[in-house]
């Protein structure tokens, strides 16, 4: 039974964790909001001075926040749309019986850990190179014209860098979840005559939903955050065609210097992802707390 | 009732499976692959396949480029020291959470996991310019700093799902038999605990060695782990499709077979318990 005693020593033992993350989530981010408030440039160390809401309006009105905004939403919701239902797909194919089931779970789960910056590189240079990628070749053998994928269609490539890093993570989530699905209920169904399209959709995937659910906040959270990849393939361009919220605030302070710009950007990634947090933990909720 | 599994299905199936799980590793395979040619044969087309000359002097040449050991050894102390100060940190947390809970040991958990929402770049600012004043823009130290809080959330929570797992009933039990504070310490609960904590150990490890945001941002030349030293492939100057094949070869695998031995773990650690 818990004591007094040991209550307090419970507390003591918590707090430097709390006392840890709540400096880390108050300091840094008042910091950004000050920031955010003045016209501060690091070319030009002393001039700092009151700007208001200045930042904040250039931001908004910079086409580059509209186009950047629309990538990220585009760059979250393409990576979990191919993870989520190839993660499926190969979920229903893994938990098939076949030879060297062990085997083959270890080479679809392998991309999950190569650093993005390799994985980005990789895809670039050996792959989606118009002269002497993989790609290309293929394109040329088949008698058709080699496309420059990371400037004719810099997104979708970018999306599919991303999306193949996170397949295998919604894969092992996903048949892992499939394995505990009791067979006996779908035998019975296949009994019952139920084709399996209804056994799927009535009896699979209601089981999978909290995995999914698990699956789409764990991406979401990394995926907001996209940044390696794009640095070293596209370094957000062509013009703005693929710069990320991220990206955009990368830019604006450490590469332009405008702290006060660049914290307003982080002011309104934080509000977006607080947005999109509010939105899964509630989805959360009804899944786990079930 | 088993289904009738006919071999030609089972044949059929890992046909296609089988092709699936290569196509999906074939990057992988083409990078390791690559890093035997030489650069002419690297990008020659059409690709070769397995008869070309096979050479070890790109991995000398990586050595060379730029010191590819003091990165290796710049990820592995970040990325072993971020976990293990975590752990040092997490671990009370964690076992208190788990084991004296209170009324709102819940709300503090989801609290802990909520500030791992704070997208990095929110913060990126301030932190840049007081890592700037401090002193510690491209030291080990402050990236260790760094990775740890962003960590920590994840670490306490693992530890916690793992601990919850350990049943009062045992302490109890050697309790009644009269066990001291050390010898339950010792012999009841380390036994028990361990397998949790180095289950969340490989996996931070894994997490914190790919961890690429705040490494390029942070680093320069002295403490730039293998994420950023790899990125410095992407300029012009530097495409060598066999170095920077055996470049990443050497970045990736010792993750990747540490990734491939800890599997298992990674659903439940990774996912806190919820997926089964």
């Amino acid at each position: 039974m818990a004591t007094k005693a040991s209550k307090t020593a419970a507390r003591l033992m918590i707090s430097p964790a709390v006392i840890l993350l709540l400096m880390w989530m108050i300091v840094p981010l008042a910091m950004t909001v000050y920031f955010s408030l003045l016209r501060y440039n690091l070319l030009m160390p002393g001039m700092e001075s009151w700007a208001g809401l200045e930042n904040y309006r250039y931001f908004f009105s910079d086409p580059a926040f509209t186009s950047a905004l629309v990538n990220t939403l585009l760059l979250v919701g393409g990576v979990l749309l191919v993870s989520v239902t190839g993660g499926v797909l190969m979920a229903l194919l893994l938990d098939q019986p076949f030879w060297g089931q062990g085997f083959v779970r270890l080479l679809v789960l392998a991309p999950f850990f190569v650093m993005p910056t390799v994985s980005a590189l990789v895809w670039k240079n050996m792959f989606m190179n118009p002269v002497n990628g993989i790609f290309a070749w293929l394109f040329k053998t088949l008698g058709m014209q080699p496309v420059d994928f990371l400037t004719e269609a810099p997104l979708m490539s970018i999306i599919g860098i991303v999306s193949w890093q996170w397949l295998p993570f919604a894969s092992l989530i996903l048949l892992t979840a499939m394995q505990s699905l009791d067979s006996e209920q779908l035998e019975a169904a296949e009994m019952d005559g139920a084709p399996t399209l209804k056994r799927f959709w009535f009896i699979i995937l209601p089981h999978l939903s909290r995995a999914i659910t698990v699956v789409i906040l764990i991406e979401t959270i990394f995926l907001l955050s996209v940044f390696a990849e794009i640095l070293v393939t596209t370094n957000g361009g062509p013009g703005t065609a693929t710069t990320n919220l991220t990206f955009l605030v990368y830019v604006q302070s450490l590469l332009q210097f405008d702290v006060g710009l660049g914290s307003a950007g982080g002011v309104v990634a934080i509000i977006l992802a607080n947005i999109v947090a509010i939105f899964l933990m509630r989805m959360i909720g009804k899944n786990l707390d079930a | 009732m088993a289904r009738a599994i006919t071999p030609r299905r089972k044949a059929i199936m890992t046909v296609i499976a089988w092709t699936i799980g290569l196509l999906i590793f074939f990057p992988i395979f083409w990078t390791v692959l690559t890093s035997f040619k030489t650069e002419a044969e690297a990008v020659a087309t059409p690709p070769r396949f397995l008869f070309f000359d096979w050479t070890l002097e790109n991995y000398a040449a990586v050595q060379e480029r730029s010191n590819y050991f003091r990165h290796f050894w710049n990820s592995v102390v970040i990325s072993f020291g971020s976990t293990l100060i975590g752990l040092i940190i997490a671990i009370p947390a964690a076992w208190a959470m788990a084991f004296v809970p209170g009324k709102r040991t819940k709300d503090v958990l989801m609290w802990m996991l909520s500030t791992k929402m704070l997208p990095p770049v929110g913060v990126l600012v301030p932190l840049y310019l007081l890592f700037r004043n401090t002193g510690l823009l491209d030291t080990r130290s402050g990236l260790i700093i760094i990775l740890t809080l962003i960590n920590l959330p994840i670490i306490i929570w693992m530890l916690y799902t793992y601990f919850r797992e350990i049943p009062g009933e045992i302490l109890e039990a050697a309790r009644m038999d009269g066990a001291t504070l050390k010898s339950e310490i010792l012999y009841v609960l380390t036994p028990m605990a361990v397998p949790g904590i180095a289950s969340t150990l490989l996996l931070n490890v894994i997490l914190s060695w790919n961890e690429a945001f705040w490494t390029l941002n942070l680093t320069a030349a002295n403490a730039a782990p293998l994420t950023a030293f790899i990125a410095s492939y992407s300029s012009p100057e530097g495409l060598f499709y066999a170095k920077l094949s055996a470049a990443s070869t050497m970045a990736i695998a010792p993750i990747l077979i540490l990734g491939w031995f800890s599997q298992k773990q990674l659903v439940r650690g990774l996912t806190f318990g919820a997926v089964k």
